[in-house]
């Protein structure tokens, strides 16, 4: 965290008592960086508009030949994963779409993680379920994460639709000749808000896909 | 195309006025108990991956050198009444992120006192929780399910990065001082939650932040496993509740 609230404290240590300076502090540091989450938002969207519309139609079309959605990411952006895969299965709105996380059965990681290694962890299981008409989708904050380019690749070899969400300059994941056909970047380097703008561009995405099914049928 | 980007495009930046302050307490009050030895369980009925990425974020921090924190996600499918009561000890944390009309949330945050743990409720909706159903309640005003979602992440995020810099303040993380003033309402039993464990005849099996106690409770109505009581001088003082009855 780049904020150290010491210089503000030149005396203290172990010996302060009074809380109610660092609430104050807190709760400055609260708004700030809410701020600049909600400015990065708006920054990821309006620059990510036209992707994410060409994206969400690449992904209706899918859709309607009967594809899935299969998202995956380590950490923080498994639990991302899972959000996605909740959000079209049960949406809030509109119709629901076929979707899974593969960081979600605990099973099947472990088995792979033991068995091949976690590098293979998402691709294995791809090769398992996937399907030309399918859809891959993987997040992660740098767009390095090994087990993602291994899954993206294994998905482009069997025709699926590849898509990527990440931050930082968009890693291996944006880079030439990578395996992920939609790469939507949150431009920022803290893993706190790259990951507060991905979980807006999933939204912008899902709401765009039901736009454009609606608009097709 | 235009239509549905505002559907999720809208302001959000409003919110953050009240929710600031709610967060640095609880990020005090979680910094505290953490300090204290105190493990966080979190759970989400509705949204298990809101829980998940909680855990996660204290489990392994995502900037190196920071502590590793012990939090817990409670599994989905668990009773989580039956799961929390079998696993929490006093000083423990219980953070939540649920509607709040979840009627097992409800039930779990009602024994935060007996179990003597330090509850967190994170939500949003215009329906807000009853007051002083948590330590700390951290609402947004939103009927957007997507604007919530989004702002949850956020929250706890914050939540992380505020424990954090609480740590740099270990002046401020030493136990509350112990109330020593002979007529102070709350160190005087004059009424403290309890859950009863078991029942006996007129006497009962209670658990409370001090440990378990056995209670008379002929002055009630005979109360079951699970009830929730009020002890004074060792008598259970009110009949057991029950859900929407007030405590």
């Amino acid at each position: 965290m780049p904020e150290t609230t010491d210089f503000l404290y030149p005396f203290i240590e172990g010996d302060e008592t009074d809380s109610g300076t660092l609430l104050e502090d807190l709760a400055r540091s609260a708004e700030g960086k809410w701020l600049q989450s909600s400015a990065l938002r708006e920054a990821t969207l309006t620059q990510s508009a036209a992707q994410v519309h060409a994206t969400a139609t690449a992904m209706a079309e899918r859709f309607q030949a009967g594809g899935r959605l299969f998202t995956f990411g380590n950490g923080g952006s498994a639990t991302d994963a899972e959000a996605v895969a909740h959000l079209y299965t049960q949406p809030p709105w509109g119709r629901a779409l076929p979707a899974r996380s593969l960081a979600e059965d605990q099973a099947v990681m472990t088995a792979l993680g033991n068995d091949v290694g976690f590098d293979l962890v998402f691709s294995r299981q791809l090769i398992a379920h996937g399907r030309a008409h399918d859809i891959a989708m993987g997040f992660s904050t740098s767009g390095n994460s090994e087990n993602l380019m291994r899954a993206f690749a294994e998905a482009r070899k069997q025709g699926m639709l590849t898509v990527g969400l990440s931050g930082y300059d968009g890693g291996r994941m944006a880079a030439e000749g990578t395996p992920v056909a939609e790469c939507l970047v949150a431009r920022s380097d803290s893993v706190h808000r790259i990951q507060e703008s991905q979980a807006a561009l999933n939204h912008a995405l899902w709401a765009a896909v039901q736009e454009a099914l609606a608009s097709s049928s | 195309m235009a239509d549905t980007k505002q559907v999720t495009v809208t302001a959000v930046s409003d919110e953050v006025g009240g929710v600031a302050a709610d967060l640095a307490r609880a990020s005090l009050a979680l910094a505290r108990r953490f300090s204290a030895g105190g493990t966080m369980w979190c759970a989400s009925p509705n949204w298990p991956f809101h829980a998940h990425h909680v855990a996660v974020e204290f489990v392994h921090p995502v900037i190196m050198g920071k502590r590793a924190l012990p939090a817990v996600t409670v599994p989905p499918a668990a009773d989580m009444v039956a799961s929390l009561r079998a696993s929490v000890v006093p000083g423990d944390i219980v953070l939540v992120l649920a509607d709040a009309d979840d009627p097992a949330v409800v039930e779990t945050m009602r024994r935060g006192a007996a179990w003597g743990v330090e509850t967190v409720w994170i939500g949003a909706g215009g329906r807000r929780p009853e007051p002083g159903s948590a330590n700390h309640v951290i609402w947004l005003d939103t009927e957007n399910a997507l604007q919530a979602s989004e702002l949850f992440v956020r929250i706890y995020h914050l939540l992380w990065e505020l424990t954090h810099v609480c740590f740099e303040h270990p002046g401020l993380l030493k136990p509350e001082p112990e109330c020593t003033d002979e007529v102070c309402i709350t160190c005087s039993d004059e009424g403290r939650p309890a859950e009863v464990v078991s029942v006996d005849g007129d006497e009962a099996l209670v658990r409370t932040p001090d440990g378990h106690e056995h209670i008379d409770v002929s002055l009630i109505d005979p109360p079951a496993p699970g009830d929730l009581v009020l002890v004074h001088a060792g008598f259970a003082i009110t009949a057991p509740t029950q859900p929407g009855r007030p405590v």
